[in-house]
């Protein structure tokens, strides 16, 4: 499993306790190979979501370890996490979660600030991951002013701003038309060629079709893909 | 970007409630710089009054209080029962000064004013006064006013013009240079004439008394008291009676500026919350991003800072300038009369002390929001609808 770039053994995951406990994740074990276009497909409350934000490092599981990159997230103190996170994933979500009342360029800044990049390196860099996403023209522009395609685009360009190998998605298309989604995949096409590790959480059967690993979630386990696609 | 430009542009988001909030700082610090700055000036002048007024020892009628003591450095009107014989039997006494004043009120253009009978001659001698414009009284009985500086310029009054005193015209001798204290807002008068126009015969308010030998000033106390059935008070046993009275009005002006303070500390702390609760999607996003929960904890209570510190700018000017343009139209009392002279206590460290105070009091309020941020999970920020 050297070639792993998130690995994740016994993954147990539950919230609340006594009569309200939630046991979202049930044993999940998994390998997300490097440079890799993984799709996670599931149902709803199945424990996608939980599972994204375990892979993420955004929380820790109860039981089990997951490995980013080398590094068990259970060992890490949160500060140690936060700084695991800025630097080797970069989080895209369904709603875009663009800071509203910056412009794109400065939706990267700050996560180029958040990742200790010099205030006077941040604007070059910031400008070349909107080139890279096709929204030169749009630098200055706030999310309200940009379409949901463009504003996850700029979701996308913020999260690379660290050049992550990892780029976490949670359902980025859900919530575009064809168009805008077939935008966002050609950006992510390009990603993948330059190496990048992209773990795709999605419903749709056409994305999970392109993906090179899918993982199947049902019922907080991990299952056959062929099960996803005949519930399909 | 840097945490700075961050902190402004969440501050600005919500103009009308970045602008309301920063209202009440103001107001708050505002209100505490102008009481501060009136205390402090009522402090400097009663010091300056109690210099000005050039005397070890007053004598006053038996039982005075504190509050003739007040009046007495601020030009209020007082009783006035000290007799001719007594004024000459302490005027008897070798080794010291004493002169008689008769302090009362009067009215120009329907503005209090301190009238005072003086002896011309001696009082000039005793105050050190020099004139400005026109003469001064030519002799002990002379008809006509001498004017304080500040008194004369108010009611645009000049050598030859007339001032109605009691309900008679009187001719303005003269004007005297600016001393700094209240004497600039006096009218003058000799002394057999402000008793005629009182009906005061033969009385005085109070004994001023400068002793030659300044360690012998006890002593002369107790000659006074020997001679007659007065109350005697050195100048620093009623510089400080009056200082506590002060001391207490300034304290509590003080506490109600703090209250205005907490009622917009607390303003702060309701539009953190709000602004914790508004923006949990955005601290989860930052977290993804790689904020750590200080970093968190530390834009929340700059934010706050920032209220304090524009606040306290604010409030600081703005104190400062009802301090010295608003609080002589609060009132037409002595002592508010006093803020011409009161440039002097808007001590720079007086502001200073106020922004750092209000920034001091904006980061307390913004603690418990700033915690509350910080300790949002990722998880729990990013799936907030």
């Amino acid at each position: 499993m050297n070639n792993s770039v998130i690995s994740a053994k016994g993954l147990v995951k539950e919230y609340g306790q006594g009569a309200t406990l939630v046991r979202a994740l049930r044993g999940v074990d998994l390998d997300i190979p490097r440079g890799s276009f993984t799709c996670i497909v599931g149902a709803s409350g199945h424990g996608k979501s939980t599972l994204m934000h375990l892979l993420g490092g955004l929380d820790y599981p109860t039981l089990g370890t997951v490995i980013i990159d080398g590094q068990e997230v259970s060992k890490l103190g949160n500060k140690e996490l936060a700084s695991l996170r800025a630097k080797k994933i970069g989080f895209v979500f369904q709603f875009f979660n663009l800071l509203q009342n910056l412009t794109a360029k400065e939706n990267i800044e700050t996560a180029l600030m958040l990742a200790g990049v010099p205030d006077h390196e941040q604007e070059g860099r910031a400008i070349e991951l909107l080139e890279l996403v096709g929204l030169e023209d749009k630098v200055n522009a706030k999310p309200g002013q940009l379409s949901g395609g463009q504003q996850q685009r700029v979701a996308i360009a913020r999260a690379l701003a660290n050049d992550p190998p990892v780029l976490l998605m949670d359902e980025p298309t859900g919530n575009l038309d064809s168009e805008a989604e077939a935008e966002v995949m050609k950006v992510l096409e390009n990603l993948k060629h330059q190496g990048k590790t992209i773990i795709f959480v999605t419903h749709s059967t056409e994305i999970a079709a392109r993906s090179d690993n899918l993982i199947c979630v049902r019922d907080g386990q991990v299952q056959e893909p062929q099960a996803f696609k005949k519930a399909s | 970007m840097t945490n700075t430009n961050l902190v402004f542009k969440s501050l600005t988001r919500r103009k009308g409630r970045f602008l309301f909030t920063l209202l009440g700082i103001i107001i708050g610090m505002a209100s505490f710089v102008t009481f501060m700055a009136l205390g402090g000036s009522l402090k400097s002048q009663i010091e300056r009054e109690s210099a000005a007024l050039g005397a070890n020892l007053v004598v006053t009628p038996k039982g005075s209080c504190a509050y003739e003591q007040v009046s007495i450095l601020t030009g209020e009107q007082l009783p006035t029962n000290i007799t001719k014989d007594e004024v000459a039997a302490i005027r008897s006494i070798d080794g010291m000064m004493a002169i008689p004043f008769l302090a009362e009120r009067s009215a120009i253009d329907n503005r209090p004013v301190s009238v005072m009978g003086i002896l011309p001659g001696e009082t000039r001698e005793f105050k050190n006064w020099r004139l400005a414009q026109g003469e001064y009284f030519p002799h002990e009985n002379a008809e006509g006013a001498v004017l304080g500086s500040v008194l004369a310029e108010q009611f645009g009054l000049l050598p030859g013009s007339e001032v109605r005193v009691r309900g008679s015209q009187i001719k303005v001798l003269g004007v005297l240079d600016e001393t700094g204290g209240k004497d600039d807002l006096t009218v003058f008068l000799s002394l057999p004439v402000a008793q005629k126009l009182y009906d005061q015969k033969d009385l005085v308010s109070y004994v001023a008394v400068r002793v030659d030998h300044l360690d012998e000033v006890e002593l002369y106390a107790n000659k006074i008291k020997d001679k007659v059935s007065l109350g005697v008070v050195s100048d620093k046993q009623m510089r400080n009676s009056v200082l506590s009275i002060v001391g207490t009005v300034n304290i509590t002006l003080q506490i109600i500026a703090a209250v205005a303070i907490l009622a917009a500390a607390f303003g702060i702390v309701n539009t953190m919350m709000t602004a914790t609760y508004e923006r949990r999607r955005e601290i989860g996003i930052l977290q993804a991003m790689g904020a750590t929960r200080t970093g968190i904890f530390k834009l929340f209570i700059f934010e706050s800072g920032i209220y304090g510190l524009i606040g306290g700018v604010g409030g600081a000017v703005l104190g400062g300038l009802a301090a010295v343009f608003a609080a002589p139209l609060i009132s037409q009392n002595a002592a508010t009369s006093f803020v011409k002279g009161a440039q002097s206590s808007l001590d720079p460290m007086m502001f200073v002390g106020a922004i750092l105070f209000s920034t001091l009091v904006a980061m307390v309020a913004g603690l418990y929001p700033a915690i509350k941020a910080s300790k949002l999970s990722p998880v729990e920020a990013i799936s907030y609808e």
